[in-house]
């Protein structure tokens, strides 16, 4: 591969790469606004301008003070040139340090404060926003504009999601490309020029589509922001964990931002994976999260008489065992929400220890989801469960519908259900035969399946275990517990190994890793490799 | 240069402990008879009875917090969280909030929904006010936490603490600012402004 030197650094590029993507690539960061990988390049901001040393200098005249003639001298300096821009040649040699770089930062960094609110203790960027970082490692200096800046309008809203602040934008355009290249509407665009210029929404128009949520990500300061997370959390409290998207099958790699004093999910965020997701993540995707806390099952529920009784997990459990300890012909439900661990453990308890052989899976429908889904040619996938490919393949091959289970159960084929999740293809109404039979369940979440279920059992959501979803495309992808589980609840697969115990059959799986050694090697080899 | 300390010697009263003990006795109940019993011009330490006595703290003597308020006696603070982000103690708690959409702050302005000093935790070590962006928080009120039996009575939430006045007995500070809302602010779009 072809190198060029930046600060004295040989870094590799592949030919037609810009001096900061070669960078970037390198894991060195040259300052920078408006240019971002997934986008196409604007060099607006001039905060990435470097000094090309092996270049024939475009010397600009100057004058400069000569500190012994006491006068200032004509001289020349070397024009900077911006990193986003300059594609990289070998043998390059680039300085993005020294003193007229250096002042050049400072100086772009004061331009871009002059008119600068610097609100930040009410801005909802605080704590990640490029300004604070830049201003901090360039400029550290007050700026010498002592009138009151330029006004424009706050709090614009821009659609259902997203509130616009002018003042704090820099106009770096980053949001109006990414709604032009990456979601292919031309809903923003610039007005005005100087000090007046503005993002605006197109006349009639609302900033509403798949992937609002995304255009306040891509902004480098706190000009979008987003209505769900503003003024939730400040973003020095939280951690993240590396998730997978529970939204569709696509398998979106996400940031799992979390408060660890409250044990609270605030927001998701877009995890860089070329080969899935780029950098990008849908609305619905980032809007998972909620899921995690809301309509939560936090403890046993068992159906008396017909009502929904609350017990504690482990009355459930206890429940549980006798359901299944006196089935004969055993229905086992696996669940494309739920990871490979637990549905190939559900498949060890059903299948091999209680003898289950009529084999389902529990999946979303399009229609079933909240406010209905539909795929793009950009990340949404049309079948929007995370977990289809996995749980199909641990499961050992094709499995019929939860519509097939409710005409078995209805035929008097099933004595029992074991089942896994809340979620179903089927509404309550079109499900009400599994009620006719007893049902175990496992939940996280409130859903069809809950509510035909004769015992359920709580368990932990995604972003309360670690796992493996298997994507569309067949790739395995982990991704990390974030928050611990309240109230003593277990992940699926070891709430299914108590159940296991309950009933006298033991399975030996102590650990996650030793679930994943025990896979059968195809899905195991893709979840080692990710 | 080194050099020896003389120690002073001791006599065979000093020895014998006894009398030495009941001269310092003696010290002892003669203070506590002049500051206890008699006129307070006889009293000659200084000792005061607290509470019903109490003296003024310095000038920069750091009392229990105060939300400062603003003209329109909304709170000043703007749920920044500096002050608990700072807080070596981890007794503050805030909750932000938006103001509504027809309230003039709006848009520009968060608040504390909830804004909570664990008064019991707190080492009263000023941080909070040293982070405090808008001088919302401040330990001028020259008084300390009074005493209670009760652990909830030291938990202060934004009520108690926005009921607390400064020294000077305003609820206001001594450092006002042109706040978003107020007329005297620049305003919220550019044809007022310019
Ligand atoms: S965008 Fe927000 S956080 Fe960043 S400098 Fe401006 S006001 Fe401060
Ligand atoms: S709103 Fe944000 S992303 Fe868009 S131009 Fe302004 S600063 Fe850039
Ligand atoms: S005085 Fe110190 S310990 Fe007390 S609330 Fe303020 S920052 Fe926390
Ligand atoms: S008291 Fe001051 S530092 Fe604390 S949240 Fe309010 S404005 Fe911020
Ligand atoms: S990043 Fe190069 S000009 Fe903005």
């Amino acid at each position: 591969m072809p190198t060029f030197k930046l600060d004295g650094q040989e870094i590799p590029f592949e030919p037609g790469d810009t001096i900061i993507r070669a960078a970037w690539k390198k894991g060195v960061e040259i300052p920078h606004y408006c240019w971002h990988p997934g986008l196409s390049i604007a060099a607006n901001c001039r905060m990435c301008l470097v000094e090309i040393k092996s270049a024939r200098p475009m010397a600009l005249p100057i004058l400069a003070w000569d500190e012994k003639k006491k006068d200032y001298v004509e001289t020349t300096k070397n024009k900077l040139q911006p990193a986003c821009q300059i594609e990289v040649t070998e043998g390059m040699e680039v300085a993005s340090k020294g003193a007229a770089v250096e002042k050049a930062q400072g100086a772009v960094q004061e331009f871009l404060l002059l008119n600068h609110p610097v609100d930040c203790p009410i801005c909802d960027q605080a704590g990640e926003c490029k300004l604070q970082d830049y201003w901090l490692a360039h400029q550290k200096k007050l700026k010498r504009k002592d009138t009151e800046p330029v006004h424009k309008p706050k709090a614009v809203r821009f659609g259902p999601t997203i509130v616009y602040d002018a003042e704090r934008c820099i106009m770096c355009t980053r949001c109006i490309r990414f709604c032009d290249e990456v979601v292919g509407d031309h809903v923003l665009d610039m007005r005005e020029r100087g000090n007046k210029n503005e993002i605006t929404v197109s006349p009639g128009r609302e900033l509403d589509h798949a992937y609002t949520l995304m255009t306040e990500h891509v902004c480098p300061v706190g000009a979008l922001t987003s209505k769900d997370f503003r003024f939730k959390a400040r973003v020095w409290f939280l951690r993240s964990a590396p998730g997978v998207c529970n939204g569709c099958a696509t398998g979106c790699n996400t940031w799992v931002d979390y408060d660890p004093r409250y044990q609270r999910v605030y927001r998701l965020r877009p995890r860089d994976n070329e080969q899935v997701n780029k950098f990008w993540m849908c609305d619905a995707g980032m809007m998972t999260y909620k899921r995690f806390h809301e309509d939560r099952i936090l403890t046993g529920r068992v159906r008396q008489e017909g009502r929904v009784v609350e017990v504690p997990r482990d009355v459930a459990i206890e429940a549980s065992a006798k359901v299944l300890e006196k089935s004969q012909r055993l229905a086992v439900v696996f669940s494309a929400q739920h990871t490979n661990e637990d549905n190939f453990v559900l498949g060890k308890l059903g299948r091999e220890h209680l003898g289950g052989t009529a084999l389902y899976l529990a999946a979303l429908s399009p229609e079933s989801v909240p406010g209905g889904w539909k795929g793009d040619a950009i990340l949404r996938h049309p079948d929007p469960n995370p977990n289809r490919a996995g749980a199909t393949a641990v499961a050992g091959g094709e499995l019929r519908s939860t519509a097939d289970l409710a005409a078995d159960v209805a035929a008097g084929r099933v004595d029992a259900i074991l089942s896994l999740g809340w979620a179903a293809g089927e509404s309550v109404e079109q499900l009400a035969s599994l009620a006719n039979v007893p049902h175990v369940n496992l939940s996280s979440n409130i859903g069809p399946l809950t509510q035909v279920a004769t015992v359920v059992v709580p368990v932990a959501t995604t972003a309360e275990a670690s796992g493996t979803f298997v994507n569309a495309k067949g790739m395995a992808q982990q991704f990390q517990r974030a928050v611990n589980a309240p109230l003593g609840i277990k992940s699926a697969w070891e709430t299914l190994i108590e159940i296991g115990k309950r009933v006298g059959r033991e399975i030996a799986f102590a650990k996650l890793p030793e679930v994943r050694a025990a896979m059968p090697a195809t899905t195991a080899a893709v979840a080692a490799a990710s | 240069m080194a050099y020896a300390i003389k120690k002073p010697g001791r006599t065979v009263a000093d020895q014998s402990y006894v009398v030495e003990a009941v001269k310092g006795l003696g010290v002892t109940f003669k203070r506590f008879f002049q500051n206890t019993i008699g006129p307070a011009e006889n009293r000659k330490t200084a000792t005061i009875r607290y509470p019903e006595e109490s003296r003024d703290y310095p000038e920069r003597f750091r009392g229990v917090h105060r939300l400062t308020h603003r003209a329109d006696g909304s709170p000043r603070c703007v749920a920044c969280l500096c002050c608990s982000t700072a807080c070596p103690a981890q007794c503050i708690y805030i909750e932000p909030a938006e103001y509504e959409a027809d309230d003039p702050r709006h848009g520009y302005e968060r608040y504390p929904r909830v804004f909570v000093i664990d008064e019991l935790r707190c080492i009263f070590c000023g941080f909070c006010v040293e982070a405090c962006p808008c001088d919302a928080i401040r330990m001028d009120t020259g008084t300390h936490v009074p005493a209670s039996w009760k652990r909830e009575h030291f938990i202060f939430d934004k009520e108690t603490l926005m009921s607390i006045p400064g020294k000077d007995g305003t609820y206001v500070t001594a450092n006002p600012r042109h706040e978003p809302g107020d007329p005297t602010h620049p305003g919220l779009d550019r044809e007022k402004a310019h």
